[in-house]
């Protein structure tokens, strides 16, 4: 059998407050898209849009989101998504622009790359730490972090185990 | 589901670059190949009046005749093969005919009858044909080839009496239709044309002076430019436009200069390339001798529904059917042709 | 797309094929309007036009770049030059333009080529009628 391809685009919200990203749900994610891929090229875009798109993913802690495309037309709705300024969420408007991290095939390739990418950006932010006490601390809190739902745990414990190696 | 927006249906620009001393040429062999010709437009720069000479040329192309509502099996009349098609050469083209749409018939020069049926009329008439190149999936367009001049299809013979009794009992086909003769015009196609309503036509000369028209510099202008230049002339479209301008920013390719006065003379209505040949002709006299701008364009137009082009291949329409060729002149008797079509037609020869 | 094939069989001889290699694309065109009396002058009509780039293309549409060459305000017929990767675009909008002011309408495109020459010698405009014959008979 021949699937229905698709390419999933992995992005993050980026908002000057982060608190407000708890706002978010899919559909105001889904209706920004929506709304800027019609702005920009018009029905026709609207059209492409309206075909097997939808937010598959968001986590409105992190504030990324996963955007599910045909792989046919991805291309041409992507060049739409650095047009969004804002999401309107229950009554709200939060501004905020979408950075795209990972273009991918299947969204196992999309998981496996943002565990990558968190992992880079842990190492990073590490060295900013004032004392050794405080690193400490935060290695505690992410080994003690627990999420329900099998496949998540998985790829947290992958992230963790990796911490360790590196302490 | 194919959502590239960018892709455009082929099309074909051959140039071909040469002289006429050279004996490898063959501008004249490529003329005879496209064989129903509709307009001709030959550029004169700085030139004020058509010369005589031309102008002797341009009057003296054949005319043709418009038979209205002819039934095609006329064409396998006894009489008239022998009279007409065996003799000489005689132009048959169905008039006011879509090939998108309609059924053609083509009769050239070399005896041959090129019929282009949609799938009804060509099951109703049973003849062995081939289907159109052009089909996209589905076959909904037939093209019957069929040699006059061959044994078999002598007048009386089998295969002669089956395309006749389908053209004449089973498939009714009836189109106006565009005739001529070379050489010697009607007198042999009198027969013919007594039995139905016809009329006679000359092809239509008119000519537009242009002054102050600016030509770009033809040695290196690229091709695409250069058509472009010359059907922006043809067309009578203005190339003074500023990059800034709203409506059109279409300008003259650079490093142009300036044509105080040119002539422009067109011929329409169905020109044989054998007086094409020898417009091409007397314009290399024209050039030879000395003159401020030494060079002369010349471009032919092919019918766009014709079911043939460039010699016998078959002919679609697609967008626009264009056939064309656009021959550059010079002097010192090098010339530049362009030979161009567009999606629905084989590589020019 | 592109392909050139260049053979010099001597040192006068040359021979180029140039496949799909065409900059622009040409469109002849024709509005048709519900009332036959709405003049349009050459700038209302290249408006209406991006108008109907936009609602169909969006702004990315409305940007495309197209000339309108030529323009006969009696017949309201067109002649638009566009860039080949714009064609689609641009005829697709055509054919989905069906309102001005209003009043219904409609584009009628007579004939597209890569070649601005192949417009001004369309045999589809040759008429023969009686008008003009020289001699008849029946």
């Amino acid at each position: 059998m021949v699937r229905w391809k698709s390419r999933y685009l992995l992005c993050e919200v980026n908002v000057v407050d982060r608190s407000r990203l708890l706002l978010l749900d899919d559909r105001a994610v889904a209706g920004a898209v929506k709304a800027a891929v019609a702005r920009i090229h018009g029905d026709y875009g609207a059209a492409l849009c309206s075909i097997r798109f939808c937010v598959k993913y968001l986590n409105a802690h992190t504030g990324i989101v996963l955007l599910r495309f045909p792989k046919s037309c991805y291309r041409i709705l992507w060049s739409a998504l650095p047009f969004i300024t804002s999401v309107e969420s229950r009554g709200q408007k939060i501004p905020c622009f979408l950075n795209c991290l990972h273009v991918g095939g299947t969204i196992r390739t999309c998981q496996k790359f943002l565990v990558r990418y968190n992992t880079q950006q842990l190492h990073r932010m590490l060295p900013k730490c004032k004392n050794e006490e405080e690193k400490q601390q935060i290695c505690k809190a992410i080994l003690n972090c627990t999420l329900t739902g099998k496949d998540k745990e998985e790829s947290e414990d992958e992230s963790e185990n990796e911490e360790d190696e590196e302490e | 589901m194919s959502v590239d927006l960018d892709q455009t249906p082929r099309s074909l620009l051959v140039c071909d670059q040469s002289s006429f001393l050279d004996e490898k040429n063959r501008v004249s062999s490529q003329v005879e190949q496209l064989h129903f010709n509709y307009k001709v437009s030959v550029l004169l720069p700085e030139c004020s009046s058509t010369p005589s000479h031309l102008d002797s040329v341009l009057n003296s192309f054949s005319s043709f005749y418009l038979i209205r509502k002819l039934p095609i099996y006329e064409l396998l009349d006894k009489h008239f093969l022998e009279t007409s098609v065996y003799q000489g050469s005689v132009y048959g083209l169905s008039y006011r005919t879509r090939i998108d749409e309609d059924n053609c018939v083509a009769l050239t020069p070399d005896g041959r009858l090129f019929l282009s049926l949609d799938k009804d009329s060509f099951q109703v008439l049973g003849v062995e044909g081939k289907p159109s190149r052009f089909n996209h999936r589905t076959n909904s367009r037939f093209v019957v080839s069929i040699d006059l001049t061959d044994s078999s299809m002598a007048p009386g013979g089998r295969s002669y009496q089956r395309l006749l009794t389908g053209l004449r009992s089973r498939l009714h086909l009836k189109t106006d239709f565009l005739l001529s003769h070379h050489p010697g015009g009607g007198a042999s196609l009198q027969p013919l044309l007594s039995r139905y309503d016809w009329s006679e036509h000359r092809p239509e000369v008119s000519s537009h002076t242009l002054t102050h028209l600016s030509s770009p510099d033809l040695q290196s202008c690229d091709p695409h430019s250069f058509l472009e230049w010359l059907g922006a002339v043809d067309a009578n479209i203005s190339c003074e436009n500023l990059s800034s301008s709203f409506l059109s920013s279409l300008v003259c390719p650079e490093p142009k200069t300036t044509l105080s006065r040119s002539l422009r003379v067109t011929i329409c209505g169905m020109l044989l390339p054998q007086d094409v040949h020898r417009l091409i002709q007397e314009i290399r006299c024209y050039l030879e001798q000395p003159r401020l701008e030494s060079w002369v364009s010349m471009t032919v137009h092919g019918f766009v529904d014709s079911p043939i082009s460039w010699g016998v291949h078959e002919h679609g329409v697609l967008r626009g059917g264009e056939n064309f060729y656009s021959l550059l002149l010079f002097h010192d008797h090098t010339y530049r042709l362009h030979l161009a079509t567009g999606a629905h037609d084989t590589c020019p020869p | 797309m592109r392909r050139d094939d260049k053979k010099e069989e001597s040192a006068v001889f040359q021979r180029v094929v140039l496949k799909n290699a065409s900059p622009y694309h040409y469109m002849k065109v024709c509005l048709v309007l519900g009332d036959e009396s709405t003049r349009l002058s050459a700038v209302e009509l290249k408006h209406f036009i991006i108008t109907g780039l936009k609602s169909l293309h969006g702004e990315v549409g409305a940007a495309l770049p197209f000339d309108l060459l030529k323009y006969d305000e009696d017949t309201l017929t067109a002649l638009l030059r566009v860039h080949s990767r714009g064609l689609v675009k641009l005829w697709s909008s055509l054919t989905l333009l069906g309102s001005y002011q209003s009043q219904a309408c409609a584009f009628r495109v007579l004939q597209v080529s890569p070649f601005l020459l192949a417009l001004t010698g369309n045999s589809r405009e040759l008429q023969l009628d009686e008008g003009s014959a020289s001699s008849s008979s029946g």
